[in-house]
């Protein structure tokens, strides 16, 4: 593997491939810091929490059957497995997916402006997260 | 986006102007109109990668119409009805009456209508460039 752009990304919600209609996508892996600074530290001292990771997506919304609209605000308030690829293709140790639940805790279905195509972008905290490297 | 189709399906919905001659290709030469317009829609722009994956491109279409001479008054009169927002003569009606162009795109919306001249056997012919924005 070498330096890549990030212009490939495999978007896929369910079983649907919506990547026709993102223009930017990242997952954000954050792990809580939990201060346990005792009386005889002279710096304060950390240990990794819990991880809340975070998925954005700027996607272009379409009301088509089954397609961007469709499949986020019928999910509005529960949750939807969403699964990344970074190149588009095949899985391997190079290449992982990252296969997540996402609380749908937002949407926008109107987003309209004179000079723009309607849009939508979104923020979904991710509440279950697998790594793989072959699937 | 095939470009060629694109070009090609923006002639057809310039030729819903009636009496409108268009040309989906930049012509060697011409007979400027004396009693009405003709418009050539011209190459595109394009900025690739306006989703992921090589889902769709963005583009930019000039379309050139001509009316007629400078001096001609029935000409500045045409050219009011082309550059009018609606109407059976305006040309960002009939290009957006389709905005998939048959399906050759996703989107599309006439973005601006800049005047200008072109000249030709040393005549000043009126002029309108527009331009189209397209996602596909």
């Amino acid at each position: 593997m070498a330096i890549f752009m990030g212009n490939k990304v495999a978007v896929i919600v369910g079983t649907s491939t919506i990547t026709d209609h993102v223009s930017t996508v990242s997952l954000a892996r954050e792990i809580d810091q939990v201060e346990i600074t005792a009386m005889n530290d002279t710096v304060q001292n950390m240990i990794g929490g819990i991880e809340r990771p975070t998925l954005n997506l700027e996607l272009y919304n379409d009301f088509a059957s089954a397609s961007v609209n469709a499949l986020f605000e019928d999910a509005l308030g529960t949750k939807l497995n969403i699964k990344l690829i970074p190149v588009s293709g095949t899985v391997s140790a190079t290449n992982p997916s990252y296969t997540m639940s996402c609380l749908i805790s937002s949407w926008t279905p109107v987003n309209g402006a004179v000079d723009a195509v309607a849009s939508v972008s979104v923020s979904l905290p991710v509440t279950a997260l697998t790594k793989s490297t072959s699937a | 986006m095939i470009p060629s189709t694109v070009r090609t399906n923006l002639k057809t919905a310039l030729q819903t102007i009636t009496g409108m001659r268009v040309f989906d290709y930049v012509p060697d030469s011409t007979n400027i109109p004396t009693n009405n317009a003709f418009a050539i829609v011209g190459q595109l722009s394009m900025n690739y990668d306006f989703t992921l994956n090589r889902g769709f491109d963005s583009a930019t279409c000039q379309v050139i119409v001509v009316v007629g001479r400078m001096s001609e008054k029935d000409g500045q009169s045409r050219l009011d009805g082309l550059i009018a927002s609606s109407g059976s003569t305006s040309i960002k009606t009939a290009i957006e009456a389709d905005k998939t162009l048959s399906g050759a795109v996703q989107t599309l919306r006439v973005v601006s209508a800049s005047p200008g001249t072109i000249t030709s056997a040393n005549i000043d012919y009126l002029s309108y460039q527009y331009s189209v924005e397209l996602i596909g």
